[in-house]
């Protein structure tokens, strides 16, 4: 598990630092800006002047630091030249906002949401965080132009209104050829200005996300723990399609929504037929899952024939579906074509029966958060075994 | 032929209803309608060798049932049916697109 | 973890139901509704009594059923109506597109006689029966006034290839006039390839052109259907096909296959023939009571009862084959199945209302008269021209299509205003048969309760919602013939 935080252990800053959003450099760079540049210092070499702050490993074997730097602690020596960090004015709080080498990283825009899922991973926050807003700006100037893939989550994105749309049109005019993908609940949308505010951005490279748990709204409202959710959301999904904004739709699998699957699935397939893909996810016991695991746990084969159905009828219904964060020996073979390997790197870990198991390679693992609730029948797939089809399906 | 007749209460029937429901049925048995004051005849004609008449004949009675559940439905959402198919056709509220 | 509300907290607070529109009918124990789009569910007797009691409670699987399919909306809920909107609004898109398939008669020639054939027999030296070229101009004319973004000209006859001369002129004059046109241009030719040389398959290579032909089943059945002077219609048939899949590509021939009572034992044999020719796609047709089969008594021969178990014994062993990893697909059951799983709109013309006669597919005969449908034609061929709406040479477009001998049936067909009809829950699956009924019955609505085509279609309604809700494997692969 990759730390994304954590707390310097010296520093030798003699004044507030001016900002908070550090792009490193170090030895490799090449780059000689200096602007909002921090430079990691490397074993004994000595610091290239005129950087305006330093960071040390905590490996580092000085031990009187150059002036204006900060000693890491141990779990954040993995930083490396391309990062970028925020830093708190004193110097002493460090948050990593994005991985150079990493593919997957996601830009937190704030914690407050006006849903409460059952399941939250981001258990909301009321207080005013408008300050990871200004940092995601800071962070769109300081990114490569080749830069890939560009997320952005929350809480609700969407709360902060048109500055969300500011801050993706700066995204889209310094980097047009990323893929940006915006985790939203979509009610926002339901209002046709902001749709078509959203729409003005004109990214074709652009998706929100946007969640889905029940056909109705009775299943949807409860999950979300907001009344008013569904409707909204499926309205808001409906303006998007119509001004051809891409979407996708998430529908994260636990006990209150995974019988209800194969009605999701027809509703989407009726419904909501233009959608751009949905990806069914395996819940992560984070947050507020943990607190509510009575309810939401379920051993993913309970649900295996709900999964292939839903699969079966999005798919040849030509709605592009994926499936995520489910290790393969708990999901029907059918399925594994729609698996995605996904858990992301920082979160990615092993069972011990994942040792021998001939797909580990094709495997996403487990979330680190999976040892306070897994399932007991994880096994290896051994090489040549027989198909564990749990439900026969005829001639694709 | 076979004859019989079906009596009605027309405060709880309507006349619509008891129609469609002859005519749904009008291939195996014909059918005289009439009204007076509160009851409506139906006389059933029934071929000599229809196959069981009791059960045709109870058939009659429950599709007059359906038909005056359908026709409750059909009032009921008439307004709603109105309401979609004018929303479908409209330019406004619906922009031209392949959704 | 007190902060989180029950699922009561997220119920629709007074059980203020209303009722969205929906038909329903009684089939066996259960009760079928579909919506105002055609989306169906299937309640149980108690279930259904609630429902019409107005006794549903604030929250049940039940309710939570009948709110997904848009069968009932809590009082202040507009999304169910915005978004039945929005389906309709697609299953209706297709009419603005108007006529796309436009059938030119090349000639009406031909070497068979086959004992159903509504075309008249003219023996093969008659130049008099094939389409000039003038007409042709004419007819094509008529093709690009048609809105529609997508074009299908189909030949046919008689045997088209006896005048082939005339169909390389309309493929090249149409796609010459497709440069500024810019629609979606296809054709078809519905041949018994006999005739096919290389000069017929260099051209439809060139030009993207598809085959259409007949194959009734085994030798001895087809033959029987297809008498023919010289070399039996069989063997022509297939090495054609055989030649078309190996020359032009497996997607570029399909076969349709005629009924007669000769056929009605025989289904799994004819479904076999198919897979052996390679081809994944049969319509298992009824015989239509038109032309020759009225004339020679073999429209008698069977009715729709008799029909019926050839069809569902036929559906039944290509649901298995498909489960067996053979590919086929019931051609019927596809376009059934688009209306009844999908917003989607198959586009055939004789399962639709408004009738698909000529706002969906027109006729311009060999002599210019120009006619609401295939059937209408064959009609004339006996002497009933009611389906003619003009002829090329004489009448304008506007004369044409405006024409009452097209309105009329149009009009007094809608199913949204048939008796029975009106109140019958497979209405947005049906269509209207204007043509049918004027044919069997006298006029263009005819009576429901006598149709043949009304009881063919809620028989093979029923047959296949019953297989898709007993299968979870059968409802995957109706899925797929569904979207195709």
């Amino acid at each position: 598990m990759i730390a994304l935080r954590g707390k310097t252990t010296a520093s030798t800053l003699a004044a507030p630092l001016p900002h908070s959003v550090w792009k490193l450099a170090d030895s490799g760079t090449l780059d000689t800006q200096r602007r909002s540049r921090a430079f990691l210092l490397d074993g004994g070499c000595a610091a290239p002047p005129s950087f305006n702050l330093y960071l040390a490993r905590s490996t580092d074997p000085r031990d009187d630091l150059p002036a204006n730097t900060v000693r890491l602690p141990p779990e954040l020596d993995y930083l490396s030249g391309g990062d970028v960090l925020s830093v708190s004015e004193d110097g002493e709080r460090i948050r990593v906002l994005w991985r150079h080498r990493s593919r997957q990283n996601s830009i937190l825009l704030t914690e407050r949401c006006n849903h409460y899922c059952l399941m939250c991973s981001q258990p909301p926050k009321t207080a005013n965080d408008d300050r990871l807003l200004d940092e995601a700006f800071e962070l769109m100037r300081l990114l490569p132009r080749d830069t890939m893939e560009i997320g952005f989550t929350g809480g609700e994105p969407t709360l902060y209104g048109t500055e969300l749309v500011d801050l993706l049109r700066l995204c889209t005019n310094l980097h047009p050829e990323a893929e940006v993908h915006v985790l939203s609940n979509g009610r926002r949308f339901a209002d046709p200005e902001y749709a078509a505010a959203w729409a003005s951005i004109d990214n074709p490279n652009l998706m929100v996300g946007i969640p889905i748990y029940g056909a109705e709204p009775a299943r949807h409202d409860y999950v979300v723990q907001a009344e008013g959710a569904f409707n909204e959301t499926v309205r808001g999904i409906v303006n998007l399609a119509q001004l051809k904004q891409r979407v996708e739709l998430r529908v994260v699998l636990h006990r209150q929504t995974a019988p209800a699957l194969p009605e999701i699935a027809e509703f989407i397939a009726r419904n909501l037929p233009f959608v751009d893909q949905v990806a069914l996810m395996g819940l992560e016991m984070i947050g507020l899952a943990r607190a509510n695991i009575p309810a939401l746990w379920i051993d993913p084969t309970e649900y295996a024939d709900e999964l292939v159905e839903a699969v079966t009828l999005l798919d040849r219904s030509h709605v592009h579906t994926m499936v995520y964060n489910h290790q393969l020996c708990l999901i029907p073979r059918s399925v594994w074509p729609f698996a995605v390997r996904s858990i992301s790197d920082w979160k990615n870990e092993y069972h011990p029966e994942c040792l021998r198991c001939s797909v580990k390679d094709d495997c996403g693992g487990f979330f680190f958060s999976a040892k306070y609730k897994m399932s007991d029948k994880i096994s290896a797939i051994e090489d040549g075994q027989a198909e564990p089809a749990l439900l026969a399906l005829g001639a694709d | 032929m076979i004859e019989r007749s079906v009596h009605f209460d027309a405060s709880g029937h309507s006349l619509d209803a008891v129609q469609r429901a002859a005519y749904r049925l009008s291939d195996r048995l014909s059918c005289e309608i009439s009204k007076r004051d509160d009851t409506i005849e139906a006389t059933l004609f029934l071929a000599e060798d229809a196959e069981d008449p009791e059960a045709l004949i109870a058939e009659f009675r429950n599709e007059v049932l359906d038909q005056a559940l359908r026709e409750r439905i059909r009032t009921e959402t008439s307004d709603i049916r109105n309401l979609v198919l004018a929303l479908a056709f409209s330019k406004t509220g619906l922009t031209d697109t392949d959704v | 973890m007190s902060r989180f509300r029950e699922p009561t907290a997220f119920q629709a607070p007074n059980a203020d139901w209303q009722l969205l529109p929906f038909r329903f009918e009684r089939i066996d124990e259960r009760i079928l509704l579909t919506n105002l789009v055609g989306e169906h569910l299937f309640l149980s007797g108690d279930e259904f009594q609630l429902l019409a009691d107005g006794a549903l409670p604030a929250d049940s699987p039940l309710v939570r059923k009948l709110r997904a399919k848009h069968v009932i909306r809590e009082g202040s809920d507009d999304l169910p109506v915005e978004l039945l909107a929005l389906k309709a609004r697609t299953r209706y898109r297709r009419l603005a597109e108007f006529t796309s398939l436009h059938i030119f008669v090349a000639s009406l020639r031909c070497e068979h006689s086959c004992p159903y054939c509504q075309v008249s027999r003219q023996s093969s030296d008659r130049e008099a029966y094939d389409m000039s070229a003038e007409t042709a101009a004419l007819a094509l004319d008529s093709v690009f006034r048609s809105p529609s973004s997508n074009i299908k000209i189909e030949f046919q006859g008689g045997e088209p290839l006896l005048n082939f001369e005339l169909i390389e002129e309309v493929v090249e004059r149409a796609e010459a006039r497709n440069e500024s046109e810019q629609r979606n241009l296809g054709f078809v030719i519905a041949t018994n390839l006999a005739l096919l040389d290389k000069r017929v398959i260099d051209f439809c290579r060139a030009h993207g052109v598809y085959i259409s032909t007949s194959l009734d089943g085994p030798a001895d059945l087809h033959n029987k259907n297809r008498p023919r002077p010289g070399r039996n219609s069989w063997e022509l048939a297939t090495e054609g096909i055989q030649r078309v899949r190996e020359e032009l590509g497996v997607d570029r021939v399909s076969a349709l296959m005629t009924t007669t009572r000769s056929s009605l034992d025989r289904v799994r044999e004819i479904v076999d023939c198919y897979v052996e020719q390679g081809l994944t796609s049969l319509f298992l047709r009824p015989l239509s009571p038109y032309g020759f089969a009225i004339k020679t008594k073999s429209f008698d021969a069977y009715d729709v009862d008799r029909w019926l178990p050839f069809y569902e014994e036929g559906l039944d062993y290509i649901i298995e084959l498909n489960s067996q990893g053979t590919p086929m697909v019931e051609q019927y059951a596809a376009i059934a199945l688009k209306k009844m799983l999908t917003n989607d709109d198959p586009g055939y013309v004789d399962l639709t209302s408004p009738a698909g006669i000529g706002i969906g597919a027109i006729v311009y005969n060999y002599d210019g008269d120009v006619y609401a449908s295939d059937e209408g034609r064959m009609l004339a061929e006996m002497g009933d021209t009611t389906f003619r709406l003009g002829n090329l040479h004489r009448d304008s477009y506007e004369e044409i299509m405006l024409s009452d001998a097209l309105l009329g049936p149009l009009e007094e067909s809608f199913t949204g205003s048939a008796p029975m009809c009106t109140d019958c829950a497979f209405e947005p699956y049906c269509g209207a048969d204007p043509t049918y009924h004027h044919a069997t019955a006298g006029d263009y609505l005819g009576r429901k309760p006598n149709s043949g085509f009304c009881r063919r279609n809620m028989a093979i309604f029923k047959l296949l919602l019953d297989r898709y809700e007993s299968d979870p494997s059968t409802r995957a692969l109706f899925t797929t013939w569904a979207t195709h």
